[in-house]
Protein backbone atom coordinates (compact mmCIF):
# COMPACT_ATOMS: atom_id res chain seq x y z
CA UNK A 1 0.00 0.00 0.00
CA UNK A 2 2.75 2.42 1.25
CA UNK A 3 4.76 1.54 -1.55
CA UNK A 4 2.04 1.97 -4.25
CA UNK A 5 1.33 5.75 -2.49
CA UNK A 6 5.30 6.45 -3.36
CA UNK A 7 4.63 5.28 -6.70
CA UNK A 8 1.68 7.46 -7.54
CA UNK A 9 3.42 10.32 -5.74
CA UNK A 10 6.73 9.64 -7.75
CA UNK A 11 4.52 9.27 -11.04
CA UNK A 12 2.90 12.57 -10.09
CA UNK A 13 5.76 14.69 -9.29
CA UNK A 14 7.22 13.12 -12.47
CA UNK A 15 4.55 14.16 -14.55
CA UNK A 16 4.79 17.77 -13.00
CA UNK A 17 8.42 18.16 -13.52
CA UNK A 18 7.90 17.23 -17.31
CA UNK A 19 5.20 20.11 -17.56
CA UNK A 20 7.32 22.13 -15.91
CA UNK A 21 9.77 21.82 -18.04
CA UNK A 22 7.84 21.69 -21.37
CA UNK A 23 5.96 25.07 -20.14
CA UNK A 24 9.72 26.61 -19.33
CA UNK A 25 10.37 25.91 -22.94
CA UNK A 26 7.47 27.35 -24.49
CA UNK A 27 8.13 30.39 -22.22
CA UNK A 28 11.60 30.68 -23.28
CA UNK A 29 10.80 30.48 -26.56
CA UNK A 30 7.78 32.76 -26.28
CA UNK A 31 10.47 35.25 -24.91
CA UNK A 32 13.43 34.31 -27.27
CA UNK A 33 10.94 35.27 -30.33
CA UNK A 34 9.40 38.29 -28.76
CA UNK A 35 13.05 39.73 -28.09
CA UNK A 36 13.99 39.16 -31.39
CA UNK A 37 10.81 40.46 -32.44
CA UNK A 38 11.02 43.85 -30.50
CA UNK A 39 14.98 44.12 -31.44
CA UNK A 40 13.69 43.34 -34.78
CA UNK A 41 10.82 45.86 -34.20
CA UNK A 42 13.58 48.52 -32.04
CA UNK A 43 15.97 48.53 -35.04
CA UNK A 44 13.11 49.46 -37.26
CA UNK A 45 11.90 52.38 -34.69
CA UNK A 46 15.60 53.23 -35.15
CA UNK A 47 16.04 52.83 -38.60
CA UNK A 48 13.21 54.45 -39.26
CA UNK A 49 13.99 56.84 -36.38
CA UNK A 50 17.19 57.92 -38.88
CA UNK A 51 14.68 58.21 -41.73
CA UNK A 52 12.14 60.21 -39.96
CA UNK A 53 14.76 62.51 -38.51
CA UNK A 54 15.32 63.96 -41.94
CA UNK A 55 11.46 64.12 -41.65
CA UNK A 56 11.74 65.93 -38.46
CA UNK A 57 10.07 62.48 -36.47
CA UNK A 58 12.15 61.34 -34.27
CA UNK A 59 10.06 58.37 -32.91
CA UNK A 60 10.29 57.01 -29.09
CA UNK A 61 13.43 58.11 -27.29
CA UNK A 62 15.14 55.09 -25.28
CA UNK A 63 16.16 57.03 -22.60
CA UNK A 64 13.09 58.20 -20.30
CA UNK A 65 12.95 61.78 -20.43
CA UNK A 66 13.60 63.61 -16.56
CA UNK A 67 11.26 66.26 -15.83
CA UNK A 68 12.16 68.96 -12.92
CA UNK A 69 9.77 68.64 -9.82
CA UNK A 70 11.22 71.46 -7.80
CA UNK A 71 14.31 70.54 -6.43
CA UNK A 72 14.02 66.90 -7.58
CA UNK A 73 14.57 65.05 -10.82
CA UNK A 74 11.71 62.33 -12.14
CA UNK A 75 11.80 60.40 -15.13
CA UNK A 76 7.82 60.94 -16.74
CA UNK A 77 7.91 56.63 -16.21
CA UNK A 78 8.33 57.42 -12.76
CA UNK A 79 5.43 59.27 -12.51
CA UNK A 80 3.54 57.00 -14.27
CA UNK A 81 4.58 54.10 -12.07
CA UNK A 82 3.21 56.52 -8.88
CA UNK A 83 0.67 57.28 -10.41
CA UNK A 84 -0.30 53.17 -11.38
CA UNK A 85 0.91 52.04 -7.73
CA UNK A 86 -1.35 54.98 -5.62
CA UNK A 87 -4.40 53.91 -8.16
CA UNK A 88 -3.73 49.90 -7.64
CA UNK A 89 -3.59 50.31 -3.78
CA UNK A 90 -6.44 53.05 -3.59
CA UNK A 91 -8.59 50.17 -5.41
CA UNK A 92 -7.35 47.27 -3.36
CA UNK A 93 -7.93 50.05 -0.23
CA UNK A 94 -11.50 50.38 -1.18
CA UNK A 95 -12.11 46.91 -2.48
CA UNK A 96 -11.26 46.03 1.33
CA UNK A 97 -12.34 48.66 3.51
CA UNK A 98 -15.24 46.69 5.04
CA UNK A 99 -14.97 42.88 3.93
CA UNK A 100 -17.86 41.43 3.80
CA UNK A 101 -18.43 37.66 4.27
CA UNK A 102 -20.50 37.61 0.87
CA UNK A 103 -18.33 39.63 -1.58
CA UNK A 104 -19.85 42.21 -3.86
CA UNK A 105 -18.68 45.31 -6.83
CA UNK A 106 -14.81 46.41 -5.95
CA UNK A 107 -14.56 43.50 -3.17
CA UNK A 108 -15.99 40.73 -5.53
CA UNK A 109 -13.03 42.01 -8.41
CA UNK A 110 -10.72 42.14 -6.34
CA UNK A 111 -10.77 38.72 -4.25
CA UNK A 112 -11.17 36.97 -7.74
CA UNK A 113 -8.04 38.83 -8.72
CA UNK A 114 -6.10 37.71 -5.77
CA UNK A 115 -7.60 34.42 -5.81
CA UNK A 116 -7.55 33.50 -9.28
CA UNK A 117 -3.77 34.54 -8.95
CA UNK A 118 -2.92 32.41 -5.75
CA UNK A 119 -4.73 29.41 -6.84
CA UNK A 120 -2.69 29.42 -10.39
CA UNK A 121 0.81 30.05 -9.09
CA UNK A 122 -0.71 27.17 -6.46
CA UNK A 123 -1.12 25.10 -8.99
CA UNK A 124 2.31 25.38 -10.91
CA UNK A 125 4.81 26.03 -8.08
CA UNK A 126 3.06 24.39 -5.12
CA UNK A 127 0.78 25.11 -1.90
CA UNK A 128 4.29 25.77 0.10
CA UNK A 129 6.58 27.74 -1.72
CA UNK A 130 3.25 29.92 -3.22
CA UNK A 131 2.28 31.24 0.92
CA UNK A 132 6.05 32.54 0.79
CA UNK A 133 6.64 34.19 -2.83
CA UNK A 134 2.59 35.04 -3.69
CA UNK A 135 3.08 38.96 -2.64
CA UNK A 136 5.64 39.14 -5.01
CA UNK A 137 4.67 37.65 -8.21
CA UNK A 138 1.20 38.56 -7.42
CA UNK A 139 2.44 42.16 -7.67
CA UNK A 140 4.59 41.81 -10.32
CA UNK A 141 1.72 40.35 -12.69
CA UNK A 142 -0.48 43.25 -11.17
CA UNK A 143 1.56 45.91 -11.46
CA UNK A 144 3.34 45.52 -14.95
CA UNK A 145 -0.19 44.52 -16.12
CA UNK A 146 -1.88 47.82 -15.16
CA UNK A 147 1.41 49.17 -16.05
CA UNK A 148 1.49 48.48 -19.99
CA UNK A 149 -2.46 49.17 -19.77
CA UNK A 150 -1.66 52.24 -18.05
CA UNK A 151 0.48 53.11 -20.84
CA UNK A 152 -2.20 52.55 -23.71
CA UNK A 153 -4.51 55.52 -22.38
CA UNK A 154 -4.76 58.33 -24.65
CA UNK A 155 -2.30 61.36 -23.32
CA UNK A 156 0.72 59.05 -22.36
CA UNK A 157 3.04 59.68 -24.79
CA UNK A 158 1.36 62.34 -26.78
CA UNK A 159 0.81 65.09 -23.90
CA UNK A 160 4.19 66.86 -23.17
CA UNK A 161 6.95 69.61 -24.37
CA UNK A 162 8.52 69.21 -28.21
CA UNK A 163 10.33 71.71 -30.76
CA UNK A 164 7.74 73.86 -32.75
CA UNK A 165 8.02 73.81 -36.35
CA UNK A 166 7.40 76.53 -38.74
CA UNK A 167 3.98 76.75 -38.44
CA UNK A 168 4.10 76.55 -34.51
CA UNK A 169 2.76 73.06 -34.34
CA UNK A 170 4.50 70.08 -32.66
CA UNK A 171 5.01 67.63 -34.76
CA UNK A 172 6.84 65.01 -32.09
CA UNK A 173 6.70 65.33 -28.50
CA UNK A 174 10.33 65.29 -27.35
CA UNK A 175 9.41 64.96 -23.80
CA UNK A 176 6.21 63.25 -22.61
CA UNK A 177 4.71 64.10 -19.34
CA UNK A 178 3.80 60.42 -18.95
CA UNK A 179 5.53 57.29 -20.76
CA UNK A 180 4.87 53.61 -20.59
CA UNK A 181 6.51 52.24 -17.24
CA UNK A 182 7.63 49.15 -18.53
CA UNK A 183 9.31 50.85 -21.68
CA UNK A 184 11.78 52.61 -19.39
CA UNK A 185 14.44 49.81 -18.75
CA UNK A 186 15.73 50.99 -15.44
CA UNK A 187 11.94 49.80 -14.37
CA UNK A 188 11.97 46.50 -15.73
CA UNK A 189 15.74 46.05 -14.76
CA UNK A 190 14.97 46.90 -11.24
CA UNK A 191 11.98 44.20 -10.99
CA UNK A 192 14.57 41.60 -12.85
CA UNK A 193 17.06 42.46 -10.18
CA UNK A 194 13.98 42.64 -6.89
CA UNK A 195 13.50 39.01 -8.23
CA UNK A 196 16.96 37.69 -8.31
CA UNK A 197 17.74 38.93 -4.86
CA UNK A 198 14.32 37.12 -3.84
CA UNK A 199 15.18 33.74 -5.75
CA UNK A 200 18.43 33.80 -4.21
CA UNK A 201 17.10 34.42 -0.37
CA UNK A 202 14.50 31.61 -1.82
CA UNK A 203 16.80 29.27 -2.62
CA UNK A 204 19.07 29.74 0.13
CA UNK A 205 16.11 29.18 2.93
CA UNK A 206 15.05 26.01 0.82
CA UNK A 207 18.22 24.42 0.47
CA UNK A 208 20.80 25.87 2.66
CA UNK A 209 24.24 26.75 1.58
CA UNK A 210 25.35 23.90 0.82
CA UNK A 211 22.22 22.56 -0.85
CA UNK A 212 22.24 25.65 -3.64
CA UNK A 213 25.68 24.94 -4.39
CA UNK A 214 24.75 20.58 -5.02
CA UNK A 215 21.52 21.76 -6.74
CA UNK A 216 24.06 24.07 -9.19
CA UNK A 217 27.11 21.82 -9.52
CA UNK A 218 25.83 18.17 -8.08
CA UNK A 219 25.47 15.20 -9.99
CA UNK A 220 21.63 14.43 -11.32
CA UNK A 221 20.56 10.30 -11.72
CA UNK A 222 22.24 7.33 -9.72
CA UNK A 223 25.37 6.46 -11.41
CA UNK A 224 27.98 3.96 -9.95
CA UNK A 225 31.64 3.66 -10.30
CA UNK A 226 33.37 5.40 -13.11
CA UNK A 227 30.34 6.76 -14.43
CA UNK A 228 29.89 8.89 -11.83
CA UNK A 229 33.27 10.47 -11.66
CA UNK A 230 32.25 11.36 -15.43
CA UNK A 231 29.08 12.73 -14.22
CA UNK A 232 30.57 14.65 -11.52
CA UNK A 233 32.70 16.31 -13.93
CA UNK A 234 29.98 16.48 -16.68
CA UNK A 235 27.53 18.28 -13.80
CA UNK A 236 30.40 20.90 -12.98
CA UNK A 237 30.94 22.04 -15.94
CA UNK A 238 27.25 22.34 -16.36
CA UNK A 239 26.96 24.21 -13.07
CA UNK A 240 29.10 26.20 -14.40
CA UNK A 241 26.64 26.55 -17.83
CA UNK A 242 23.87 26.77 -15.24
CA UNK A 243 25.63 29.96 -13.31
CA UNK A 244 25.94 31.80 -16.56
CA UNK A 245 22.16 31.64 -17.24
CA UNK A 246 21.46 32.57 -14.28
CA UNK A 247 23.31 35.83 -14.32
CA UNK A 248 21.85 36.26 -17.89
CA UNK A 249 17.91 35.85 -16.02
CA UNK A 250 17.56 39.42 -15.02
CA UNK A 251 19.20 40.48 -18.27
CA UNK A 252 16.55 38.49 -20.37
CA UNK A 253 13.45 39.35 -18.46
CA UNK A 254 14.12 42.76 -18.47
CA UNK A 255 14.88 43.00 -22.04
CA UNK A 256 11.99 41.14 -23.15
CA UNK A 257 9.68 43.17 -21.41
CA UNK A 258 11.27 46.27 -21.69
CA UNK A 259 11.69 45.40 -26.06
CA UNK A 260 7.84 44.73 -25.68
CA UNK A 261 6.07 47.49 -24.61
CA UNK A 262 9.17 50.19 -25.76
CA UNK A 263 8.25 48.31 -29.53
CA UNK A 264 4.26 48.10 -29.24
CA UNK A 265 4.61 51.90 -28.07
CA UNK A 266 6.97 53.12 -30.85
CA UNK A 267 4.46 51.00 -33.40
CA UNK A 268 1.85 52.58 -32.29
CA UNK A 269 3.45 56.00 -32.62
CA UNK A 270 4.31 54.75 -36.13
CA UNK A 271 0.80 53.81 -37.43
CA UNK A 272 -0.55 57.13 -35.96
CA UNK A 273 1.88 58.86 -37.70
CA UNK A 274 1.74 56.84 -41.47
CA UNK A 275 -1.07 58.93 -42.96
CA UNK A 276 -1.23 61.92 -41.03
CA UNK A 277 -4.99 62.55 -41.66
CA UNK A 278 -6.16 58.86 -40.66
CA UNK A 279 -4.16 58.93 -37.67
CA UNK A 280 -7.29 58.18 -35.10
CA UNK A 281 -8.23 55.33 -36.96
CA UNK A 282 -5.03 53.13 -38.36
CA UNK A 283 -3.75 52.39 -34.18
CA UNK A 284 -6.91 51.42 -32.97
CA UNK A 285 -6.48 47.75 -34.08
CA UNK A 286 -2.69 47.74 -32.67
CA UNK A 287 -4.39 48.99 -29.78
CA UNK A 288 -6.60 46.09 -28.99
CA UNK A 289 -2.85 43.78 -30.12
CA UNK A 290 -1.44 46.02 -27.38
CA UNK A 291 -3.55 45.27 -24.62
CA UNK A 292 -3.14 41.47 -24.95
CA UNK A 293 0.73 42.24 -25.69
CA UNK A 294 0.31 43.61 -21.89
CA UNK A 295 -1.39 40.55 -20.36
CA UNK A 296 0.86 38.12 -22.11
CA UNK A 297 4.15 39.68 -20.81
CA UNK A 298 2.58 40.34 -17.15
CA UNK A 299 2.23 36.18 -17.48
CA UNK A 300 5.33 35.67 -18.94
CA UNK A 301 7.68 37.92 -16.57
CA UNK A 302 5.58 36.04 -13.56
CA UNK A 303 5.50 32.40 -15.00
CA UNK A 304 9.34 32.42 -15.59
CA UNK A 305 10.39 34.12 -12.02
CA UNK A 306 7.37 31.45 -10.50
CA UNK A 307 9.36 28.71 -12.46
CA UNK A 308 12.61 30.08 -11.83
CA UNK A 309 12.00 30.16 -8.10
CA UNK A 310 10.40 26.44 -8.03
CA UNK A 311 13.05 24.97 -10.24
CA UNK A 312 15.56 26.16 -7.36
CA UNK A 313 13.19 25.16 -4.84
CA UNK A 314 12.03 22.14 -5.83
CA UNK A 315 15.10 20.16 -5.05
CA UNK A 316 15.03 20.41 -1.56
CA UNK A 317 10.82 19.47 -1.18
CA UNK A 318 11.98 16.24 -3.49
CA UNK A 319 14.10 15.40 -1.34
CA UNK A 320 11.84 15.40 1.92
CA UNK B 1 56.40 34.87 -16.11
CA UNK B 2 54.03 33.79 -18.64
CA UNK B 3 51.32 34.76 -16.66
CA UNK B 4 51.42 38.86 -16.49
CA UNK B 5 50.40 38.76 -20.20
CA UNK B 6 47.51 36.73 -19.86
CA UNK B 7 46.05 38.72 -16.89
CA UNK B 8 46.84 41.76 -18.83
CA UNK B 9 45.21 40.20 -21.51
CA UNK B 10 42.23 39.47 -19.51
CA UNK B 11 42.14 42.50 -18.00
CA UNK B 12 41.68 43.92 -21.37
CA UNK B 13 38.95 41.51 -21.86
CA UNK B 14 36.96 42.58 -18.48
CA UNK B 15 37.56 46.37 -19.35
CA UNK B 16 36.35 45.74 -23.12
CA UNK B 17 33.16 44.07 -21.14
CA UNK B 18 32.35 46.86 -19.30
CA UNK B 19 33.19 49.10 -21.43
CA UNK B 20 30.21 47.35 -23.50
CA UNK B 21 27.82 46.90 -20.87
CA UNK B 22 28.21 51.02 -20.26
CA UNK B 23 27.59 51.92 -23.81
CA UNK B 24 24.39 49.17 -23.97
CA UNK B 25 23.24 50.34 -21.16
CA UNK B 26 23.12 54.02 -22.02
CA UNK B 27 21.85 53.13 -25.61
CA UNK B 28 18.73 51.94 -23.65
CA UNK B 29 18.56 54.51 -20.99
CA UNK B 30 19.92 52.62 -18.20
CA UNK B 31 20.94 55.40 -15.14
CA UNK B 32 21.77 54.25 -11.58
CA UNK B 33 19.98 56.63 -10.18
CA UNK B 34 16.91 55.93 -12.04
CA UNK B 35 17.25 52.06 -10.85
CA UNK B 36 17.90 52.58 -7.61
CA UNK B 37 14.32 54.93 -7.18
CA UNK B 38 12.36 52.31 -9.55
CA UNK B 39 13.65 49.39 -7.33
CA UNK B 40 12.46 51.55 -3.92
CA UNK B 41 9.41 52.53 -5.87
CA UNK B 42 8.89 48.72 -6.91
CA UNK B 43 9.52 47.60 -3.04
CA UNK B 44 6.91 49.74 -1.78
CA UNK B 45 4.65 49.09 -4.39
CA UNK B 46 4.65 45.30 -3.08
CA UNK B 47 4.77 45.94 0.74
CA UNK B 48 1.28 48.18 0.47
CA UNK B 49 0.29 45.58 -1.81
CA UNK B 50 1.03 42.85 0.31
CA UNK B 51 0.01 44.84 3.83
CA UNK B 52 -3.32 46.51 2.20
CA UNK B 53 -4.21 44.15 -0.88
CA UNK B 54 -3.26 40.32 -0.19
CA UNK B 55 -3.42 40.20 3.35
CA UNK B 56 -7.03 41.46 4.32
CA UNK B 57 -8.15 39.11 1.04
CA UNK B 58 -6.21 35.80 1.82
CA UNK B 59 -7.50 36.00 5.21
CA UNK B 60 -10.69 36.38 4.18
CA UNK B 61 -10.11 33.87 1.66
CA UNK B 62 -8.40 30.74 4.43
CA UNK B 63 -11.02 31.85 6.80
CA UNK B 64 -14.20 31.12 4.30
CA UNK B 65 -11.84 27.78 3.00
CA UNK B 66 -12.26 27.11 7.01
CA UNK B 67 -15.96 28.34 7.70
CA UNK B 68 -16.32 25.94 4.41
CA UNK B 69 -14.76 22.44 5.48
CA UNK B 70 -16.22 22.75 9.43
CA UNK B 71 -19.56 23.30 7.56
CA UNK B 72 -18.85 19.89 5.47
CA UNK B 73 -17.24 18.48 8.24
CA UNK B 74 -20.36 19.34 10.14
CA UNK B 75 -22.32 18.47 7.56
CA UNK B 76 -20.18 14.85 7.74
CA UNK B 77 -20.52 14.22 11.28
CA UNK B 78 -24.47 15.38 11.21
CA UNK B 79 -25.06 12.94 8.47
CA UNK B 80 -23.15 10.21 10.62
CA UNK B 81 -25.03 10.92 13.44
CA UNK B 82 -28.46 10.80 11.71
CA UNK B 83 -27.15 7.35 10.31
CA UNK B 84 -26.47 6.07 13.47
CA UNK B 85 -29.67 7.48 14.98
CA UNK B 86 -31.65 5.94 11.96
CA UNK B 87 -29.44 2.29 12.75
CA UNK B 88 -30.54 3.22 16.60
CA UNK B 89 -33.76 3.63 16.14
CA UNK B 90 -34.39 0.42 13.70
CA UNK B 91 -32.97 -1.69 16.52
CA UNK B 92 -35.43 -0.17 19.18
CA UNK B 93 -38.29 -0.64 16.72
CA UNK B 94 -36.92 -4.13 15.72
CA UNK B 95 -36.06 -5.12 19.59
CA UNK B 96 -39.95 -3.88 20.33
CA UNK B 97 -41.69 -5.24 17.50
CA UNK B 98 -39.13 -8.97 19.16
CA UNK B 99 -41.01 -7.66 22.32
CA UNK B 100 -44.35 -7.07 20.95
CA UNK B 101 -44.60 -9.89 19.39
CA UNK B 102 -43.41 -12.58 22.45
CA UNK B 103 -45.88 -10.59 24.93
CA UNK B 104 -48.50 -11.43 22.24
CA UNK B 105 -47.31 -14.74 22.17
CA UNK B 106 -47.52 -15.15 25.75
CA UNK B 107 -50.59 -13.27 26.04
CA UNK B 108 -52.48 -15.80 23.46
CA UNK B 109 -50.84 -18.77 25.44
CA UNK B 110 -51.89 -17.53 28.68
CA UNK B 111 -55.66 -16.96 26.93
CA UNK B 112 -55.12 -20.62 25.52
CA UNK B 113 -54.59 -21.62 28.60
CA UNK B 114 -57.95 -19.47 30.62
CA UNK B 115 -59.40 -20.99 28.11
CA UNK B 116 -59.04 -24.79 28.28
CA UNK B 117 -59.17 -23.92 32.22
CA UNK B 118 -62.57 -22.25 31.84
CA UNK B 119 -63.73 -24.85 29.48
CA UNK B 120 -62.75 -27.27 32.08
CA UNK B 121 -64.49 -25.40 34.91
CA UNK B 122 -67.77 -24.62 32.75
CA UNK B 123 -67.76 -28.57 31.75
CA UNK B 124 -67.40 -29.15 35.07
CA UNK B 125 -70.03 -26.76 36.64
CA UNK B 126 -72.48 -28.02 33.68
CA UNK B 127 -71.60 -31.75 34.97
CA UNK B 128 -72.42 -30.89 38.18
CA UNK B 129 -75.61 -28.93 37.25
CA UNK B 130 -76.87 -31.79 35.16
CA UNK B 131 -75.86 -34.25 37.93
CA UNK B 132 -78.15 -32.18 40.63
CA UNK B 133 -80.84 -31.73 37.70
CA UNK B 134 -80.80 -35.08 37.68
CA UNK B 135 -80.29 -36.05 41.35
CA UNK B 136 -83.45 -33.42 42.12
CA UNK B 137 -85.22 -35.12 39.21
CA UNK B 138 -85.37 -38.32 40.68
CA UNK B 139 -85.92 -37.41 44.32
CA UNK B 140 -88.96 -35.44 42.22
CA UNK B 141 -89.62 -38.18 40.63
CA UNK B 142 -89.47 -40.34 43.44
CA UNK B 143 -91.78 -38.36 45.49
CA UNK B 144 -94.85 -37.76 42.68
CA UNK B 145 -94.30 -41.89 42.26
CA UNK B 146 -95.18 -41.65 46.40
CA UNK B 147 -97.65 -39.33 45.83
CA UNK B 148 -99.14 -41.38 43.14
CA UNK B 149 -99.45 -44.46 44.96
CA UNK B 150 -100.49 -42.93 48.14
CA UNK B 151 -103.38 -41.07 45.93
CA UNK B 152 -103.63 -44.56 43.58
CA UNK B 153 -104.26 -46.55 46.71
CA UNK B 154 -107.10 -44.03 48.20
CA UNK B 155 -108.68 -43.91 44.89
CA UNK B 156 -108.89 -47.81 44.64
CA UNK B 157 -109.90 -48.29 48.34
CA UNK B 158 -112.47 -45.54 48.05
CA UNK B 159 -113.77 -46.46 45.01
CA UNK B 160 -113.48 -50.52 46.35
CA UNK B 161 -115.63 -49.42 49.29
CA UNK B 162 -118.26 -47.80 47.32
CA UNK B 163 -118.55 -50.68 44.99
CA UNK B 164 -118.71 -53.34 47.43
CA UNK B 165 -120.61 -51.49 49.64
CA UNK B 166 -118.86 -52.64 52.51
CA UNK B 167 -116.34 -51.29 55.21
CA UNK B 168 -113.10 -52.18 54.34
CA UNK B 169 -110.58 -53.35 57.27
CA UNK B 170 -107.43 -51.71 57.81
CA UNK B 171 -105.97 -54.68 56.17
CA UNK B 172 -107.76 -54.77 52.93
CA UNK B 173 -107.15 -51.60 53.23
CA UNK B 174 -103.19 -52.19 52.92
CA UNK B 175 -103.65 -54.82 50.74
CA UNK B 176 -105.49 -53.00 48.12
CA UNK B 177 -102.89 -50.32 48.64
CA UNK B 178 -99.70 -52.33 48.12
CA UNK B 179 -101.44 -54.01 44.80
CA UNK B 180 -102.30 -50.49 43.63
CA UNK B 181 -98.53 -49.38 44.18
CA UNK B 182 -97.72 -52.34 42.39
CA UNK B 183 -99.32 -52.01 39.55
CA UNK B 184 -98.64 -47.93 39.15
CA UNK B 185 -95.02 -49.29 39.52
CA UNK B 186 -95.15 -51.84 36.95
Amino acid sequence: MSNSVHYIHALTGFGRAIRLLALTFVLVLAGLGAVALAADEAHAGEAGHGAHAEHKHHGLSPDAPRIQVGPFSVTNSMIVTWIVAIGVIGFAQYATRSIKDVPDGAQNFWEWLVESLHNFLESIIGPDLVKKTFWFFATLFIFILFTNWAGLIPGVGTIGWGIPNAQGGLDHISRPLFRGVNADLNMTLAMAVIFFVCWVVWALQANGPGGFVMHIFGPKGKTEGFMKVMMIAVFIVVGFLEIVSIMFRPVSLSFRLYGNVFAGESMLESMAALVPSLGWLIPVPFYFMELLVGIVQALVFMLLTAVFTLLICQHEEGRH
Amino acid sequence: MTFIPVLAAESGIVDALVESTRRTGETFGFNAWLFFSQIISFCIVAFLLQKFAYKPILTILEERRKRIADGLANADKIKQQLAESEQRYQEILTKANAEAQKMIDEARASAAVVKDRETQRAISEAEQILTKAREAAALEHTKMLGDLKREVGRLVIGTTAKVTGKVLTADDQKRLSEEAAREVAA
